[in-house]
């Protein structure tokens, strides 16, 4: 089973991903923007238009603006979010040395990368679980949830707290950078590890692998589709609109004032 | 009538009705299969719909900034809830993971309850786009609803004042059904109402061959706003403008948008670039109107199905410029009441169009207050859309919607005396305001922006 699921399900996986993501921005790209639906704010130019994406993509503006109690989970949900990926490509491609290029010594930047890791994934679980109380507790919140909406954070919390697992009680049920890192160099060059592999004997490994498998297979298929839906969406509302010149036609105010326009006649101005 | 299956809904246009806007309603047993069709037709053209279907995540950021939900408490008036009334079959017919996982992912089949759901709900947003404001991804409910109403178009469910007013457009050129004499009359009438009132000397020209200006004013303007029509006409007279009205397009309105972005919508274009080439015009001026506007600004390029060479601007684009460039001699004195302004949503959220309403008021009237949120964070009337149905379910319905607004006026306090102005410079919101702020005993008179700038004019 754990052959499986290191193994061979990778390889599927990356298939329903890939093909799954282009099935779906395919079918975005073949609808077209028919009219003219910018909303506020009206960029006067494309580096604005950017301005605008980059501060929804990066701060949440809009949520910051309209919905404070909800920016908070989700904010800190998405930047541990982003973290922790960037955390676990750093981390094992540069077996935690990666401060090292920061001027650190070797043994800093392991204990550094472990601790960043570890309260990355705690904050991360702290936001999930906001998400997901928040959806159980606020009426509104309740109303617009569905079996999948809670599905979603389940599958998600399944997988940081088996992570957590793995980082806090590393020595006992965790797997350090090195075995991990020939495992995925295995993987990428299309070659099987040994089998008495260590990644194979590490049951939450293969676990944690398992969910986030599962997670990225529906990807394509739900709503986690938001990440790209963000930038289709702002392309057709954040754009910009050039506004025709003021000014009327033939229109000389002073001298319509002058010869006493609109006033009864011999009541002109002097 | 208004009731099906418990939904609050308006009363539906006749068949004879729905014949005048060229439909040929579809019977109740091809309904669903109509319905899909289109569905489906229009999910392949609108990316913006696609993408209101495919992306939502359902955070509920929407709910709290939504006036009907506020207003009603009815959690199919929660915007993203409302957009899963079509979300729902879009996910059964046009989703894998709907069509296999059906229930789990919140996929159902269509039935003609569902459309009769579609109808009820999609005639109580107000497409104000304050959800689209407030979604973290943009996602802009309102062209789901456009995309619902123009289905239950097609399939001929359409309340009798849209089915109506669309006709009455076709036929006479404007909402309202007045004919050319008609419109002649009032405006004569308005003239000597301007000598009587203002002792200034002002004509309404209209269809003058040669005109610079073709002024579009709101149709309501003739019956239920005559100020916005005087103080127009004053406001040209004053700085000498050669101007018109077109008796064969005189409605800056366009329902079109609101029922059927199609034949109803281009009609109205067509009309205006027709009137626009035959009287020479060198500038079209747009009335007080917001939906209008909207449809004016960023649909006639798109509907137009010829060159439009004609620069299309709001009134208060160009008032506000003759404002700030001190050309127009203003008495505020003349507007000595305390004033706060109601921002259109179509004005503020739609068309940019913030700024220019505050140059205006404020040069006009010696009192302005803000009221909060503003701009293009304000909240709807509750008339957007032009859901000002008269039948009392629905008329209830509107006091509800209004609820977010009289609490804002409120709090300004301008009604404090009784003698208060509520500026609101847009006919949807002026029909819908007049009886509410009376509902909600505001202590206020509605008026419109050029009205107030009429006033305040210093002839000599």
């Amino acid at each position: 089973m754990s052959y499986f699921i290191l193994q061979i399900l990778p390889y599927l996986t990356m298939v329903i991903f890939t093909f799954g993501l282009l099935y779906r921005l395919g079918r975005w790209a073949g609808s077209r923007i028919v009219h003219n639906i910018t909303l506020s704010p009206f960029p006067q130019s494309n580096t604005q238009a950017l301005g605008i994406l980059g501060a929804e993509l990066i701060f949440f503006r809009s949520l910051f603006n309209f919905d404070r109690p909800l920016w908070i989970g989700a904010w800190l949900m998405h930047i541990a979010l982003f973290s922790v990926i960037g955390g676990h490509v750093v981390g094992i491609y540069f077996l935690g040395r990666q401060f090292v290029y920061l001027g650190m010594s070797a043994s800093l930047s392991e204990n550094m990368s472990a601790v960043l890791g570890t309260s990355m994934g705690l904050l991360m679980l702290a936001g999930l679980l906001y998400l997901l109380i928040r959806r159980f507790t606020i009426a509104k919140v309740k109303e617009v949830t569905g079996p999948s909406d809670y599905l979603h954070l389940v599958l998600l919390l399944t997988i940081v707290v088996i992570g957590n697992i793995m980082r806090l009680w590393e020595h006992d049920l965790g797997i350090s950078y090195a075995p991990v890192k020939d495992y995925v160099t295995h993987l990428v060059m299309l070659q099987p590890v040994p089998m008495n592999h260590e990644v194979l004997t590490k049951p939450l490994f293969v676990l944690h692998l398992l969910f986030v498998q599962i997670l990225l297979m529906i990807f394509p298929f739900s709503k986690l589709m938001h990440v790209f839906g963000m930038f289709a969406e702002r392309w057709i509302i954040n754009r910009v609109y050039k506004e025709p010149a003021p000014g009327l036609p033939n229109v000389d105010v002073a001298a319509a004032r002058a010869a006493g326009a609109g006033l009864p006649s011999g009541d002109g101005a002097a | 009538m208004p009731e099906v299956n418990g939904l609050k809904m308006p009363a539906k246009a006749s068949e004879k009705e729905m014949k005048n806007i060229h439909i040929d309603p579809v019977p109740d047993d091809q309904k669903v299969e109509v319905a899909l069709q289109h569905l489906d037709e229009m999910r392949k053209k609108f990316r913006s719909f696609v993408m209101a279907m495919e992306s939502c995540v359902k955070c509920g950021a929407c709910a709290e900034n939504c006036h009907t939900y506020l207003g009603t408490k009815d959690p199919n008036n929660i915007p993203t809830n409302r957009a899963e009334l079509i979300r729902k079959i879009y996910k059964r017919y046009f989703t894998l993971e709907g069509r296999w996982f059906g229930k789990l992912v919140g996929a159902e089949d269509l039935t003609l309850d569902v459309l009769e759901q579609w109808y009820s709900y999609f005639y109580q947003c107000n497409e104000c786009r304050r959800c689209a404001m407030s979604c973290p991804f943009g996602i802009d409910t309102c062209e789901v609803t456009f995309v619902g109403r123009q289905i239950l178009h097609w399939l001929g469910m359409v309340p009798k004042l849209h089915a109506n007013v669309g006709a009455a457009m076709e036929k006479a050129g404007n909402h309202t059904g007045l004919p050319k004499p008609s419109l002649i009359d009032t405006l004569e009438f308005l003239s000597e109402e301007i000598q009587e009132e203002f002792g200034v000397e002002v004509n309404f020209p209209v269809d003058k061959p040669d005109s610079d200006i073709l002024y579009i004013p709101s149709s309501a303007d003739f019956l239920l706003n005559p100020y916005t029509l005087m103080g127009a006409g004053m406001f040209f007279t004053y700085i000498g403008a050669n101007w018109t009205i077109p008796s064969t397009v005189a409605e800056a309105g366009n329902f079109g948008l609101l029922f059927d972005q199609r034949f109803t919508q281009r009609h109205n274009v067509t009309r205006l670039l027709d009137a626009s080439q035959k009287l020479g015009i060198k500038k079209i001026v747009w009335g007080e109107c917001g939906h209008g506007w909207r449809a004016a600004k960023m649909y006639i390029p798109t509907l137009a199905d010829r060159p439009v060479k004609w620069p299309i601007v709001h009134l208060h684009d160009e008032t506000s410029y003759y404002v700030n460039t001190n050309q127009l001699k203003l008495d505020p004195g003349k507007n000595n009441h305390p004033t706060t302004l109601h921002d259109p949503c179509n004005y503020g959220r739609a068309c940019g169009m913030t700024k220019q309403l505050r140059d205006v008021l404020s040069a006009c009237v010696t009192d302005f207050r803000e009221m909060t949120p503003n701009q293009e964070k304000n909240f709807c009337c509750g008339g957007g859309s032009a859901i000002l149905f008269d039948d009392p379910e629905m008329y209830d319905l509107r006091i509800k919607f209004s609820a977010k607004k009289a609490e804002q006026v409120r709090a300004t306090g301008v009604g404090a005396n009784g003698d208060g102005y509520l500026c609101a410079p847009c006919s949807i919101c002026k029909a819908q305001l007049y009886p509410m702020v009376e509902e909600h005993k505001l202590g206020v008179e509605v008026k419109g922006l050029i009205d107030l700038l009429g006033k305040a004019l210093v002839w000599k």
